[in-house]
């Protein structure tokens, strides 16, 4: 039944069947007032059918023999051009951005789990701040957008990392640029937490409706005729297991919302060319004949990210470990949590371990 | 099944009157019909007024039912088109082939089943790069979690490809026959799939040779289940979709799954029952924990 495969309403779609149109073709040459009199819906409901409908005729009907095969493809070669000019987050913990290829990229959706206190929300309020520095630095110079979900994000340790992170421009500028100009902006640690919009959801609805919310408002936000406007580069979600794991009865419901909510995040980095960095708690599991840490949410879960980063503890070092890429490497590197945020561990063994 | 009042335009046969007199018996569209007992609706259509226009209605209705029904083919002429048309494609991977006596068959369906980072996505790229380089063939490559990377396509690409200095053209060439396209909800790729199935139809030089969709599972996941069972409608009517594009066009097509959890702590593919029939071919990838090893094994073939 062709019209089961149309995005409309149940009700819409039982009408329609027990009025007997059941493919597409019975729908093509109707008028609204005919269809709104045969079903008894409004003639305005009547023509929202209609155009759905005729929105997936007209892609059946094709003139003009264009080349494409399928409208908007683009092809791998376009791609990889682009990939190579996009500008990735970086963590500021050298050794970290290097196992990840130069840090967190845009387009792709990032998920972080680890034990409590391993340092996730550190590593989220350094690339919210990160996201900021200007492009004449090497960062991509945008906002973001923190949505908390747990009241872990401390306002006073984001001043603390943003104060860092401008004095590290500013070393940064007089080091080496001398012979260049010197850079206009320099940031003020309180600017760069007017560029962090701050969410805070207190339950898995509320969640859901930030998510859905958040396409209209990055539109707002794109451009507004200013010059040096600055667009949302970040998407960070604190934590997205928080309102799924307390007494939710219903699995499959969540499943359900669980996968729609990771469509909607790919669908949001993918159009705004945005990272998406999703936090994660850890939950243990029977694996293999012991008992594991894995990431919580489950096995559908697992498959809503691009990239999977585990953070885990290593004797007394922080250590994060790639689990899951389509372009990196497994590997791990160890980072610290300071004072002016994460930096890089100063132990004795400064290679990367490949695993 | 269209109305038939809807038939009157095209086939002045079926009037007002006939349309009427169905309706009497409670018909109302073509399917109505074809429930019917023809023979009782002959011999009443007889004790009507109208008897020889009413018979020659009916008449009517049968042929264009007779339109839509697909044409028969022999045994004979279904060997000679899997041996000419449907022909074999290489994954890239030595062990994976002759575990599948050749590849990726054309008009067959192959799902990939696995728990996470077993290496779905490496072998859908390592297929992709393959065909477009070895066959010159066009590669749709419908994504749903940005997990397209281009980068280790262009790694496979010169992997298998020593000399570097006509490598830039090549891979330029070989990587414009990838056509990547995002789809995050089922009914984008219900239209998609439409849309192919035109394409194909009227354009004959395009040459697809494989389509891969990773994942199909994060595609139907949001709609299925919840008590009603449109989500398996759309499920099957993918699955369907897909196996006519296969059929038709000679195209291979790949699909990702994924695991969830089953009965006495083992995985099971996703995507339940019903989608177990669907595709022709399954293969299931584990990965030994800790390891870059993966082992596949072949759950359904149709011959092997």
């Amino acid at each position: 039944m062709e019209i089961s495969t149309l995005p409309i309403s149940a009700s819409q779609r039982g009408k329609l069947i027990s009025a007997g149109y059941t493919s597409l073709s019975s729908l093509s040459s109707l008028s609204p007032s005919s269809l709104a009199q045969d079903l008894k819906i409004s003639e305005t409901e009547a023509l929202q059918i209609l155009k759905v409908a005729s929105q997936r005729n007209g892609l059946n009907k094709f003139e003009n023999g264009s080349r494409a095969i399928v409208n908007g493809a683009q092809t791998a070669w376009d791609m990889l051009h682009e990939e190579e000019s996009s500008i990735r987050i970086t963590t500021s913990c050298s050794d970290l951005d290097e196992i990840l290829g130069g840090g967190i990229s845009p387009k792709e959706v990032t998920e972080i789990g680890g034990v409590p206190g391993i340092g996730k929300t550190q590593l989220a309020i350094q690339l919210a701040v990160n996201v900021q520095i200007p492009a004449d630095y090497g960062g991509l110079g945008g906002k973001a957008i923190y949505i908390d979900t747990e009241g872990s994000f401390m306002v006073e340790r984001a001043l603390q990392i943003a104060e860092a992170c401008a004095q590290d421009m500013l070393e940064y500028n007089s080091l080496l640029r001398k012979d260049f100009k010197p850079c206009q902006v320099n940031k003020e640690p309180k600017e760069f937490l007017d560029n962090i919009f701050y969410f805070r959801v207190c339950t898995y609805t509320e969640q859901i409706a930030v998510i859905n919310y958040l396409e209209k408002f990055i539109f707002e936000h794109k451009d507004v005729g200013k010059v040096d406007y600055l667009e949302v580069k970040v998407i960070i979600i604190d934590s997205i297991t928080f309102h799924f794991r307390q007494d939710f009865e219903d699995m499959a419901l969540r499943t359900r919302l669980l996968g729609g909510m990771a469509l909607k995040l790919m669908k949001l980095a993918k159009k705004f060319n945005l990272a998406v960095v999703l936090l994660n708690q850890v939950t243990t599991k029977f694996m293999d004949g012991s008992f594991q840490l894995t990431l919580a949410l489950g096995d559908s879960w697992a498959h809503a990210s691009t990239n999977r980063i585990i953070l885990y503890w290593n004797g007394n070092e922080r250590y994060a470990y790639i689990d899951k890429s389509p372009s990196l490497r497994s590997a791990s590197a160890s980072y610290t949590v300071t004072g002016k945020g994460i930096r890089n561990s100063a132990s004795n063994c400064k290679r990367v371990k490949l695993m | 099944m269209a109305p038939l009042k809807g038939l009157e335009r095209n086939y002045p046969l079926i009037d007002s009157n006939f349309q009427k007199f169905c309706a009497t018996h409670g018909i109302f569209t073509l399917e109505d019909f074809l429930v019917h007992d023809i023979y009782l609706l002959a011999a009443l259509a007889e004790r009507d007024y109208a008897s020889d226009k009413l018979k020659q209605g009916i008449t009517q209705i049968l042929t264009i039912l007779d339109c839509q029904s697909r044409p028969c083919i022999n045994g004979l002429e279904l060997l000679k088109d899997a041996e000419n048309n449907k022909c074999v494609l290489s994954t890239g991977c030595e062990r994976i082939d002759a575990l599948l006596q050749g590849g990726l068959r054309g008009g067959h369906v192959t799902e990939i089943v696995g728990p996470s980072s077993s290496g779905k996505t490496q072998f859908c790229l390592q297929a992709a790069s393959n065909v477009a380089r070895q066959y010159s063939g066009r590669v749709m490559y419908f994504d749903s979690g940005n997990s397209f990377s281009p980068k280790r396509i262009a790694q496979f690409l010169h992997s298998s490809d020593r000399s570097s200095t006509k490598a830039n053209e090549v891979s330029k060439k070989i990587m414009s026959n990838i056509l990547h396209h995002s789809i995050f909800d089922i009914f984008t790729l219900l239209d998609m799939l439409h849309q192919l199935v035109t394409n194909l139809k009227t354009q004959v030089d395009c040459q697809v040779r494989i389509l891969i969709i990773d994942s199909l599972s994060s595609l139907i996941a949001p709609v299925l289940g919840g008590g009603g069972a449109h989500g398996h409608g759309l499920m099957v009517s993918a699955g369907f979709l897909l196996k006519e594009l296969a059929h038709e066009h000679n195209l291979s097509i790949l699909v990702t799954n994924h695991m969830v959890a089953g009965e006495a702590g083992m995985s099971k593919p996703a995507l339940g029952e019903s989608w177990k029939n669907i595709p022709h071919v399954r293969l299931m990838l584990s990965r030994r924990h800790g390891t870059n090893v993966s082992s596949i094994s072949l759950l359904k073939h149709t011959y092997l």
